[in-house]
């Protein structure tokens, strides 16, 4: 096989995932939280599902903060 | 209901856009093909759980099967699974790195010849079509009878936002959805087993109501029964299913390989490998036993199920409030869509770099193998598409696929161990050993009746076995140059470390990533065998519990 182009830089690959990972939860918790009738919700159910919609949030969150600070770290070196 | 197609909506959107932001960083056939050897071990965990749990696997067909048959089911989650995981991640791995390959038939070409790899490519590209084009139909099904939506143009949504994502982006689209998908799952559907056990008096109060007044069978409640047991009987579990097809699976499953392939470094791999078999655990508890407390759920409600895989779809429907509901849905689609992407990127990279590189047009420019990446990808889609009404039954499926993967599992798990294991093994001896093994698995099915997958499946290996170790003392050894790097020797760590350093030599922008490999000794918290052991006693303990 002929050589082509030269490849994506690995770090940069895992910045944007990272960052698109983060981007998706975080809007698709908010949006679902938002959306959801919690005060019509029975007490336990509305229990696990903010334990469980705030659990995507936090993840989504720590992964914007993550992939941004790679993605600035590889774009500056 | 509103709230809900809204949840679903803005999902699809979300992966659609990401996959299109995404694929702008592709430019070559190691971007496309192995997500530019990039991947750390966190992506390489979700994205191996999330490939491994779709329609056909997971959600729908498991938790239909576990309300059918019971705690059976877990087996794969709390037995096979993690075991074939670890052993993988453990031992075969480090082949596959050390051969440099792209995929499995790869590795078996340049053990055994393009023969049998040319046999086995074509097997499991039959098998990828047809697991698309199954995932298309429960998919399709599960919106149309859940939320009343048409069949038809759900599944060319589904298969536009899987499909761009993943045809534009390859391996590294993939995996970066597959993680999002693995984090909704896990997080999201979670809380229905809390739900459930808070609604029926926990496992103690499933059985009391099960085994004490409905009067089911003890063994509703055993992941490992005894022989007579219709669905799984325990010793064929073992010997069939774990050391065969699962290990088989894991370890010859190219979208299960691939992911691995495309980690940074061999510890990447590894690592990722053996801790996905935590989240494959934790599966048991998001559709295995949820579906065991489903019946009293259903029979306090007065709820009729028709069929065994409607359950879990019907189980959410009367049970979530809005929102939540939406939630679900999303999670499973995500079961769904990481399936078809990674079986989807495998199967373009089977086509591409074993059979249209390697046999059909040789030599031309990456950038073509780039293009020709994308379009076997649009062309595996396109065909999955038009098998989707031949698919009508999922027993239909079912069968299909089960008996193609008893043809293929067994046969390659025997020339797979002997490849490695016994330098002395030879083409002639691997194809005749393939052959016949994939044929003795139809005749077992189709003359004496044996509808067991997992006692054909070990059958099969053992015959496959046997064959080859025959038909290669008959004929000539192998020269050494064709076993170099690829079976195991007394200095294989060695060696090891030597291939990758040359591989980091030879590959300027990658050097930072290969020379992470396994060299360097991780520090005891990320050491894999602590680790591997951990979770292997996990599993000692789950079984006694349940067992």
């Amino acid at each position: 096989m002929i050589e082509g182009k030269k490849g994506a830089d690995p770090k940069l690959i895992v910045a944007i995932q990272m960052l698109s990972i983060g981007i998706i939860l975080l809007i698709l918790g908010l949006v679902v939280l938002f959306l959801s009738p919690l005060r019509s919700m029975d007490p336990f159910i509305r229990l696990t599902f903010l334990i469980s919609i705030s659990s995507i949030i936090v993840v989504g969150v720590a992964f914007v903060i993550g992939g941004s600070i790679r993605y600035k770290r590889v774009k500056r070196s | 209901m509103t709230s809900d197609f809204i949840i679903i909506g803005l999902y699809l959107i979300l992966m659609f856009v990401a996959g299109l932001f995404f694929s702008r960083n592709i430019k070559n056939t190691a971007d496309y093909f192995l997500a530019a050897r990039s991947a750390p071990w966190f992506w390489i965990m979700g994205a191996i759980w999330a490939t491994n749990i779709g329609f056909l696997h997971g959600y729908l067909a498991h938790g239909g099967a576990a309300y059918e048959w019971g705690l059976i089911q877990a087996n794969f989650e709390w037995f096979q699974g993690p075991f074939g995981y670890i052993m993988s991640g453990l031992f075969f791995i480090a082949f596959y790195w050390r051969a440099g390959v792209y995929t499995v038939p790869h590795f078996l070409e340049r053990r055994y010849g393009s023969a049998i790899s040319l046999i086995y490519n074509f097997a499991w590209i039959v098998i990828f079509v047809v697991t698309i084009a199954a995932e298309f139909y429960l998919g399709g099904l599960f919106l149309k009878n859940l939320l009343h939506i048409p069949f038809w143009p759900t599944v060319l949504v589904l298969a536009a936002v899987v499909g761009t994502y993943t045809l534009l982006g390859g391996l590294g689209a993939a995996i970066m959805m597959e993680f999002v998908q693995f984090i909704i799952m896990m997080l999201g559907t979670m809380p229905l087993l809390f739900i459930l056990l808070h609604l029926v008096g926990g496992f103690a109060g499933i059985k009391e109501v099960l085994i004490g007044q409905w009067g089911v069978s003890p063994q509703y409640f055993t992941v490992l029964p005894d022989i007579h047991h219709p669905y799984g009987p325990g010793p064929w579990i073992v010997l069939g299913q774990c050391l065969v097809v699962t290990l088989g699976w894991c370890a010859g499953h190219q979208s299960m390989v691939q992911r691995n392939l495309g980690a940074r470094s061999l510890y990447d791999a590894k690592f990722g490998y053996v801790v996905a078999s935590i989240p494959k655990t934790l599966g048991a508890f998001l559709y295995i036993v949820p579906m065991i407390a489903a019946p009293i759920i259903f029979a306090g409600n007065g709820i009729f199920v028709e069929r065994a895989d409607a359950s879990y779809g019907k189980l959410i429907l009367n049970l979530l409030p809005s929102g939540m509901l939406g939630l679900f849905i999303a999670g499973l689609l995500s079961a769904g869509l990481s399936s078809i992407s990674s079986v989807l990127n495998s199967t373009s990279t089977m086509i591409v770099k074993d059979i249209y590189e390697r046999h059909l047009v040789k030599g031309r420019s990456d950038h073509h193998y780039f293009v020709a990446g994308r379009a076997a990808t649009f062309a595996v889609i396109a065909l999955s598409l038009l098998l989707v009404p031949v698919v009508l039954k999922v027993y239909l499926i079912m069968w299909l696929e089960q008996t193609l993967l008893a043809m293929v599992l067994g046969p390659f798990m025997g020339v797979l161990m002997l490849a490695i294991f016994w330098r002395r093994a030879n083409a002639a001896g691997s194809l005749a050993g393939f052959i016949t093994g994939g044929f003795f698995a139809i005749l077992l099915g189709q003359a004496f009746g044996v509808n067991i997958f997992f006692e054909i499946s070990w059958w099969s290996f053992v015959v496959t076995s046997i064959v080859t170790v025959a038909v290669t003392w008959l004929t000539a050894k192998p020269r050494p140059e064709q076993l170099d790097g690829l079976t195991w020797e007394s200095d294989f760590r060695a060696k090891l470390g030597q291939v990758l350093k040359e591989r980091a030599a030879e590959n300027g922008v990658k050097v930072a990533a290969v020379q992470r490999a396994n060299i360097r000794r991780p520090p005891w918290y990320l050491n894999i065998k602590y680790w591997a052991t951990a979770i292997l006693l996990s599993q000692i303990v789950l079984l006694l519990f349940f067992g």
